[in-house]
């Protein structure tokens, strides 16, 4: 078996409060995963009891096929990244990096040659002797990677890594963080509430929402096969649609079922432009354009539901206000607890009259 | 540091406030005090501070404040730690009775230790068995002295242990670090001045404690009379000369205190500067 870092029918709570609900994670070794959900999903706390910063009530955390749950967290071969870094703020940068080899009383030599050896690999070098108060947002961060690092952990875990970091540099830090661990070839866990950045930087995403895992995948397979209908919608900028049944093609069977549209399930059409659809698309009106860009997002209004699709800025412009012709390729279908990816049946029978 | 630049004559009618309250409420009365000690000429002022006395209430408010100020930074250190760093229950009962004494009368105080050791309280044959006396004793005197400064070290550390979270301790408990190198590397360095503070704070109010004191001493000249019980009892003996010179003695101590603060201070001021 290959998965490094397993947890088994986890449940926590807090007080009343049911914070992980019989959760179940398996992380092979090597890889980046994300810890993705809405705020009070629990995630963090997930990502603190593999720490071990907190027990949890039942169930197996397993680390290398070992139980953890009696092991202090210090001897589980992890390191920490905290979500505001809490670094040492009356140590130097040295000192940040030192402190954990000094409490494995590592001989002052080595200690030398390795905080010189992280600082060149976070590119940090001549920062020794600064305080973190001297530091940036983006130097900080990278000094609490070395930090996390510097006793060479077999797993590394991140509590929102990018969140107190303005957006410039966010960027800049994912693809950084990314190439490091990929580099290093550590196992590596982080949360986040932000799905462009587990979908950028992870290679598994696990979803959590009200405590409970939602779904566990690569980013490919949430985008393409949610297996929930809360993924559907947290993932990607999903739509809810509910009279569905309106729009050309589509039937709906059941007063409680209902679809998602994401962007990218639309195209919209300058009248005339439209050639392969002609026959099945609808009539919409623009309501707004907002440039995001490298494309367009146009919203149009159908059948009450503001859709989203987007246009290439090189395609001729349209303007709020005109008619333009909306084709949907195909939609999520909600009933009940199963979702179903349904294709506008329209698609079959035109590309045989073409 | 200037926070506002437009001053003019709101920034001098304040400074002349506060500048004509120090003067009423403490130059003078210090003045006052020094002038009144040496009113009888400067030998009759030796005398009076150099009074068998007057030595041995000073030593004894000295030895009651050193007790006081050490047991109530260890109290104060793990109250303001515990009441910050953990979640247990009982906290905020913890956290209302550390006032208590800032609340209650010093009287009161005194009073509760008396009926706790005195000869009606229960401990009392007890203690007395063991031959150790409580009332009308040093021992008394200690206790009534630590009740009463007990909340100014806590209530120093707390706001500042507040606000700085549990994150650095989890980071380095994270790392292996025992509870004593993560108090001494990462929780003392950040506490340092507020704690300088409350110990300034304690020793001050230490020195100069009358009410709870005065219920437990017993006024025993020589024995158990600390300074400001001195004070008071050749103040009653219309000893003026007296009285001012113990005071100025109590003064001199206060601002030893404060000048041995502003001195730390400063020491610590320029060991950052050297960091930066």
């Amino acid at each position: 078996m290959n998965d490094y870092v397993v947890l088994k029918n986890i449940n926590k709570h807090f007080k009343d409060f049911h914070a992980s609900k019989d959760v179940n994670i398996s992380i092979p070794k090597g890889r980046l995963a994300a810890l993705l959900g809405p705020s009070g999903s629990g995630k963090t706390t997930i990502l603190r009891m593999i720490a071990g910063l907190e027990n949890p009530d039942s169930g197996d955390i397993i680390i290398n096929g070992r139980v953890v749950n009696n092991i202090p967290g210090s001897e589980r071969g992890i390191g920490f990244v905290f979500q505001s870094y809490a670094l040492f703020r009356y140590m130097t940068v040295y000192n940040n990096i030192a402190f954990g080899l000094r409490v494995k009383k590592v001989p002052e030599k080595q200690i030398r040659e390795r905080v010189k050896e992280l600082l060149s690999l976070i590119s940090c070098e001549g920062l020794d002797d600064r305080f973190p108060s001297q530091l940036s947002g983006g130097q900080r961060q990278r000094v609490a990677f070395a930090r996390a690092l510097a006793p060479n952990p077999q797993i590394l875990l991140l509590d929102e890594p990018f969140a107190a970091i303005d957006a410039k540099v966010r960027l800049e830090l994912r693809t950084w963080l990314k190439e490091m661990i990929t580099k290093l070839h550590i196992t590596s866990i982080f949360v986040t509430h932000d799905q462009d950045e587990a979908i950028e930087v992870a290679d598994d995403i696990i979803v959590t929402n009200l405590g409970r895992v939602e779904q566990s995948g690569t980013p490919q397979e949430l985008y393409s096969r949610p297996a929930t209908p809360f993924v559907a919608q947290f993932i990607g900028n999903s739509i809810p649609v509910r009279n569905f049944d309106k729009f050309r093609f589509f039937e709906k069977d059941g007063e409680d079922v209902t679809a998602i549209l994401r962007p990218e399930f639309v195209r919209v059409f300058k009248k005339g432009e439209n050639i392969q659809f002609s026959k099945s698309a609808e009539e919409a009106v623009v309501e707004d354009i907002i440039f995001r860009g490298s494309n367009m997002e146009v919203r149009v209004r159908l059948h009450d539901n503001l859709i989203s699709s987007s246009r290439s800025i090189n395609e001729p412009p349209v303007d709020i206000g005109e008619k333009v012709d909306v084709f949907i390729y195909r939609l999520f279908v909600i009933d009940g607890d199963r979702i179903q990816l349904v294709h506008n049946p329209s698609l079959k029978q035109e590309s045989v009259f073409i | 540091m200037e926070i506002r630049h437009d001053g003019g004559a709101l920034k001098w009618i304040l400074v002349t406030i506060c500048f004509i309250f120090l003067a009423v409420f403490l130059l003078l009365p210090l003045g006052y005090i020094v002038a009144t000690a040496l009113g009888k000429g400067i030998e009759a002022y030796i005398n009076a501070i150099t009074d068998e006395y007057a030595i041995k209430a000073a030593m004894l408010t000295v030895e009651a404040t050193i007790w006081a100020v050490t047991i109530n930074t260890i109290f104060g250190i793990a109250a303001a730690w515990c009441l910050t760093k953990f979640a247990f229950s009982g906290k905020k009962i913890l956290s209302t009775f550390i006032d208590l004494p800032v609340t209650v009368s010093p009287i009161i105080a005194g009073l509760i230790y008396v009926l706790t050791f005195g000869r009606q309280g229960a401990l009392y044959s007890y203690l007395d068995s063991y031959n150790i006396q409580i009332i009308f004793a040093v021992p008394g005197i200690v206790l009534a002295t630590i009740f009463v400064t007990f909340p100014f070290i806590s209530r120093e550390l707390i706001p500042v242990l507040t606000a700085q979270g549990t994150d650095e301790e989890e980071a380095a408990a994270l790392m292996g670090a025992g509870t004593f190198t993560i108090f001494r590397k990462v929780t003392l360095p950040h506490i340092k001045w507020a704690l300088l503070y409350g110990v300034v704070l304690c020793t001050a109010r230490a020195m100069g404690e009358f009410g709870a004191v005065s219920v437990l001493s017993g006024h025993l000249r020589g024995k158990t009379n600390t300074l400001p019980l001195y004070i008071e009892l050749l103040y009653q003996g219309y000893d003026f000369t007296g009285a001012f010179a113990a005071s100025s003695l109590l003064v001199i101590m206060a601002v030893v205190v404060l000048i041995l603060r502003l001195v730390l201070e400063q020491k610590g001021k320029k060991n950052l500067d050297i960091r930066k």
